[in-house]
């Protein structure tokens, strides 16, 4: 440092008075702090235990970031998440923000949370049947041969996984069906719809075997412990609430399904009594007619009246671009907006001017309560000061937008500027089980390393974490918020302890 | 009694009927007050249409949308979301591009002097006597004119390339492979999925083979001269040029001074005015390496200043140039900059990156800072609010180069684009193509085209464009009589390119 001033100070000396190149140096401090005062996480201040703990974070940030910008092929978030999501496994960093108390997760989709090794570990449940079909396979869990059509023949995944000739060769096979990974990403997955298509494809297959009513229970069990695993503290899930069936081929509906999860929530916060517990997005498909979504919201509203703590409120899901747009469901959603809260999916797209891109102005219009993905917001300046104004938080998940092909290279994600004007963010991972991400430290840390500014710090961290809770549904926030500081202490005391 | 209930219930369901309706209606009118509101802000929403105009636009827009919506439902997947490279030979097709491709676009703001000329044209340059070449073990290959064996280092051996080029089985196959050599064009997807700094030093392997062919006086005459005329035939009138300025030789080795290229540009544009008397000219933007040493900078701006006494036409100002990452930021120079910036206007590069909160990124400040008329990039900008806000306010126009930014791997898909954001906030801007010749793109018509379909709304129309070429003129470095000769040349242009759009009609 002091080499370079005094060279300075004599280069300036010969011609400009040194107090004009003060005034330069001063003026550009000025705006690049004003610029940081401006930051998501700008209003917090650090206690004595925060600040070392800062400075051990920053350390530890700028010396991978020094490594990347030199050379960025070794560290590289250009490229697709499946090529780096092992290696970032590596960053002591990773290890501290898998440590750090995440708060909630309030942007997930109930049947993508687990690892494809989990769902592969169902597949040894007795009374499992299979239909192997040329490119995709059928599951079912049945007393007897199931009904269901199937193109070759049913048979029972026990008798097929032991007939085969290598168990393990088998078992791998059969676990390609459980996620999206593959080793070449961006031949695979060359755009939006080709990825959609494989993603789709992973609810057609595992959806029939986790409707088996114990395998939906237990599945929702274990993703609850997942997430408390990962530290977070609190989940709102979304679910198209599919009729669930039992082994001699009863089916449920849909409200059955919602008193399903109700059940398995109470139980867990019993096992756990540090969990502040799950709500209900009542999320069906957006590919219907309006007189469909009219049924929809009769169901949400029966939901709401019989589990009134349970249920958070109302969205629509599916493929965006290809979805129908929500101005169609206008009517029925306006007439609903005084019983139901909303939670909608709006401008995961990067068309610019098509109807799902404006299915934000919708969702605003319709007094949305948070916006999934908003990805296209940043093209639309007024409605982002709306967002604003109105307090309404984005729901960002950053990993999926690589994964469902609107973004190659995080550093091109507008989080960015989101974070930069300090708009209300929360950060969630979708369906991480899918893309076999943490339920939500891999987000956490690709934000913090990739998209965020490297000035960014364990400000934007905490009150990312925070703002999670700030915009839960939660009705005690005080509680959770309080549970959450103690928490966080216990977490930076750690980190100041352990001198990473 | 009984009947009194009745009339109550249906009396109630009635009010919450209507009361729906209104509720409804709200939302309709929010939700059109929004989308109206955001019309109202972009880029070009000021400009009135003539009747014609509409006629035209009416004809563009039909185009346009139907090249969108035939992407949007359709499973086939959008073009302009690949790297340019896959889809530049499919472009000739677009109704919208033939269209782009006729429309006058002003002038260029932002291009580098030895990245001007298309590839095929380099290679017509290879046909010229006297040409020594040297083919190196990396690949690599270097090039020079001389009446003897050139005495500069060679590994292997200076041949004639005649010699070799007539010695080869094929001529064709031979001509092909020295094209390579010109453009960063290929097919190869794992140079498409390059990192940045692999991405630029191929950039840089082009960038040195042309510069040995073109720094031999005669080429550097035919190669100004043709770049000229390629831009004039893309319907831009104007070019401001960025170029360092060194020694060029004569075939017998002798060499002119620096400030000699500089009289070239302005001899030979003052020949091609005579030819095409419609031509606005060119100004030029001195440059120097960002990775030079502060001395050498001090030394390039002195040249400047002496530019500027002599040749008052054709300076417009001073930046620096090469990969911002790797170079050296402008913080490190601000002592001369800060000397200098009374006198000579600047022009900086800033922000072509994307890191985020690293000193390529932050050369964005020292620019604003630094009083720059334009900014040669800003991709950084919109991750940066206050800044935005200044140069807004400031009117600093951003001088964006779409094509670039896809080429020298900043980003894939153009959708992902910051000008997106800086159209829809209204933010003064020009559209510009850097190096248009390293990747085989049109002097500014691709740019245009993947801006006005790929880029901006599915909304923005003729004004967008009409807008982004009147950017062009208003904030260029000419003085205001030139600005107003140039206005009026353009109009012109302008009345008889609507009529053409007219006659071409929807077919
Ligand atoms: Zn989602
Ligand atoms: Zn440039």
């Amino acid at each position: 440092m002091w080499p370079t001033l005094v060279y300075f100070l004599l280069a300036i000396s010969c011609a400009v008075s040194i107090d004009e190149y003060e005034n330069v140096i001063n003026e550009r401090h000025d705006l690049l702090q004003r610029e940081l005062d401006m930051m998501l996480g700008n209003e917090i201040t650090f206690s004595d235990s925060e600040i070392k703990a800062n400075e051990i974070v920053m350390h530890l940030k700028a010396k991978e970031l020094d490594r990347a910008y030199r050379s960025p092929y070794a560290y590289n978030f250009t490229r697709h998440f499946f090529e780096y999501k092992d290696a970032v496994k590596q960053s002591p960093l990773y290890e501290i923000i898998k440590k750090m108390p995440k708060g909630a997760i309030l942007h997930a989709h109930d049947v993508g949370l687990l690892s494809p090794d989990y769902v592969l570990n169902m597949t040894y449940w007795d009374n499992l049947y299979v239909c192997f079909e040329e490119d995709n396979m059928q599951l079912i869990f049945s007393d007897k041969t199931p009904k269901v059509t199937c193109g070759t023949q049913w048979q029972l995944l026990r008798d097929a996984r032991y007939t085969s000739i290598d168990v393990e060769e088998f078992d791998a096979e059969l676990r390609k069906h459980f996620t999206l990974l593959v080793d070449e990403p961006h031949e695979v997955y060359f755009d939006v719809n080709s990825a959609w298509n494989r993603f789709q494809q992973y609810f057609i297959t595992t959806g029939p075997m986790f409707c088996y009513k114990l395998a939906w229970e237990q599945y929702f069990y274990d993703t609850l412990k997942a997430v408390r695993e990962d530290n977070v503290m609190y989940i709102e899930i979304r679910s198209t609430l599919p009729p669930l069936y039992d082994l001699n081929g009863e089916v449920y509906d849909s409200i059955a399904t919602a008193e399903s999860y109700k059940k398995v929530v109470d139980q867990f916060v019993k096992d756990y009594p540090d969990f502040y517990g799950a709500k209900l997005i009542y999320a069906p498909m957006r590919l219907v007619d309006a007189a469909t979504v009219k049924e929809y919201i009769k169901i949400a509203k029966e939901i709401k009246r019989r589990m009134p703590d349970f249920f958070a409120g109302f969205d629509l899901v599916g493929q965006e671009d290809l979805g129908t747009p929500t101005k169609e469901f206008l009517s029925e959603l306006v007439a609903a907006k005084d019983e139901l809260d909303y939670f909608f999916h709006a401008g995961e797209t990067n068309w610019n001017g098509m109807s799902s891109d404006e299915n934000l102005f919708d969702v605003i219009a319709l007094e949305t309560r948070r916006i999934g993905h908003a990805f296209a917001l940043v093209k639309h300046p007024l409605l982002l000061e709306e967002v604003k104004k109105r307090g309404i938080a984005l729901e960002v998940n950053v990993i999926s937008n690589v994964v469902l092909k609107l973004v190659g290279d995080v550093r091109n994600h507008p989080l960015a500027t989101f974070l930069a004007q300090n708009v209300p963010v929360v950060l969630s991972s979708d369906d991480p089980g899918v893309w076999e991400a943490d339920p939500l430290s891999h987000d956490f840390f690709i934000t913090f390393m990739g998209v965020a500014s490297r000035h960014a710090d364990l400000k934007l961290l905490k009150q990312l974490a925070l703002n999670s809770l700030y915009f839960s549904t939660i009705k005690d926030k005080d509680r959770v918020v309080h549970e959450f500081e103690i928490r966080w202490t216990k977490f930076i005391d750690s980190l100041v302890r352990d001198k990473w | 009694m009984r009947s009194s209930i009745i009339y109550s219930v249906v009396l109630s369901l009635l009010i919450t009927r209507y009361s729906a309706r209104v509720v409804l209606n709200k939302y309709m009118l929010d939700r059109t007050q929004f989308l109206e509101e955001e019309d109202n802000l972009q880029l070009g929403s000021s400009l009135q249409l003539t009747e014609e105009e509409n006629e035209a636009n009416e004809i563009l827009m039909y185009w346009k949308n139907k090249e969108i919506e035939a992407s949007f439902k359709n499973s086939t997947p959008f073009q302009l979301s690949k790297h340019f490279f896959k889809y530049k030979n499919e472009i000739a097709k677009s109704k919208v591009y033939q269209i782009i491709k006729k429309m006058p676009k002003g002038g260029a703001l932002h291009i580098h002097a030895s990245m001007m000329l298309d590839a095929d044209s380099l290679l017509e340059l290879t046909y010229e006597d006297h040409l020594y070449a040297c083919y190196m073990d990396d690949g690599s290959l270097k090039l020079h004119f001389s009446d003897a064996v050139p005495l500069v280092l060679c590994p292997v051996n200076w041949k004639l390339l005649k010699d070799l080029r007539d010695a080869s089985d094929d001529v064709e196959q031979f001509d092909a492979e020295l094209r390579k050599h010109f453009s960063l064009y290929t097919e190869n997807d794992e140079l498409l999925n390059a990192d940045i700094n692999e991405t630029w030093e191929r950039f840089h392997k082009v960038y040195r083979t042309i510069k040995n062919l073109i720094t031999y006086r005669p080429v550097r005459e035919k190669y100004f001269y043709k770049a000229l005329q390629n831009f004039y035939n893309d319907n831009v009138m104007y070019v401001e040029i960025r170029s360092g300025l060194h020694d060029i030789y004569e075939l017998d080795g002798t060499t002119h001074d620096a400030l000699y290229l500089a009289e070239l540009y302005e001899r030979i544009t003052k020949r091609f005015i005579d030819e095409h008397p419609d031509f606005i000219g060119i100004k030029l933007i001195l440059t120097s390496g960002r990775w030079s040493s502060i001395e050498k900078v001090r030394d390039t701006i002195n040249m400047a200043k002496e530019l500027k006494t002599n040749m008052p036409g054709l300076l417009a100002g001073f930046d620096l140039v090469g990969q911002e990452d790797k170079g050296k930021p402008l913080k490190d120079f601000l002592p001369v900059l800060i000397e200098a910036r009374d006198e000579i206007d600047f022009y900086f590069h800033g922000g072509e990156t994307n890191w985020f909160g690293t000193t390529s990124d932050e050369n964005l400040f020292d620019a604003v800072l630094l009083g720059t008329k334009r900014v040669g990039h800003a991709y950084a900008l919109l991750k940066h609010p206050t800044l935005l806000a200044t140069m807004n306010q400031k009117d600093i126009a951003l001088e964006m180069n779409v094509i670039s930014n896809v080429v020298l791997s900043l980003v894939k898909d153009v959708r992902n684009h910051p000008l997106a954001s800086y159209l829809a906030l209204g933010y003064p801007v020009v559209l510009s193509s850097d190096d248009p010749g390293a990747w085989d793109a049109d002097p500014l018509s691709h740019d245009f085209y993947v801006t006005f379909v790929g880029v901006a709304s599915v909304h923005a129309d003729i004004r967008t464009l009409k807008q982004l070429a009147l950017n062009s003129i208003r904030y260029s470095a000419l003085d205001e009589d030139r600005k107003k000769r140039f206005y009026d040349i353009f109009n012109e242009k302008w009345t008889i390119f609507v009529k053409k759009i007219i006659e071409g009609g929807l077919n």
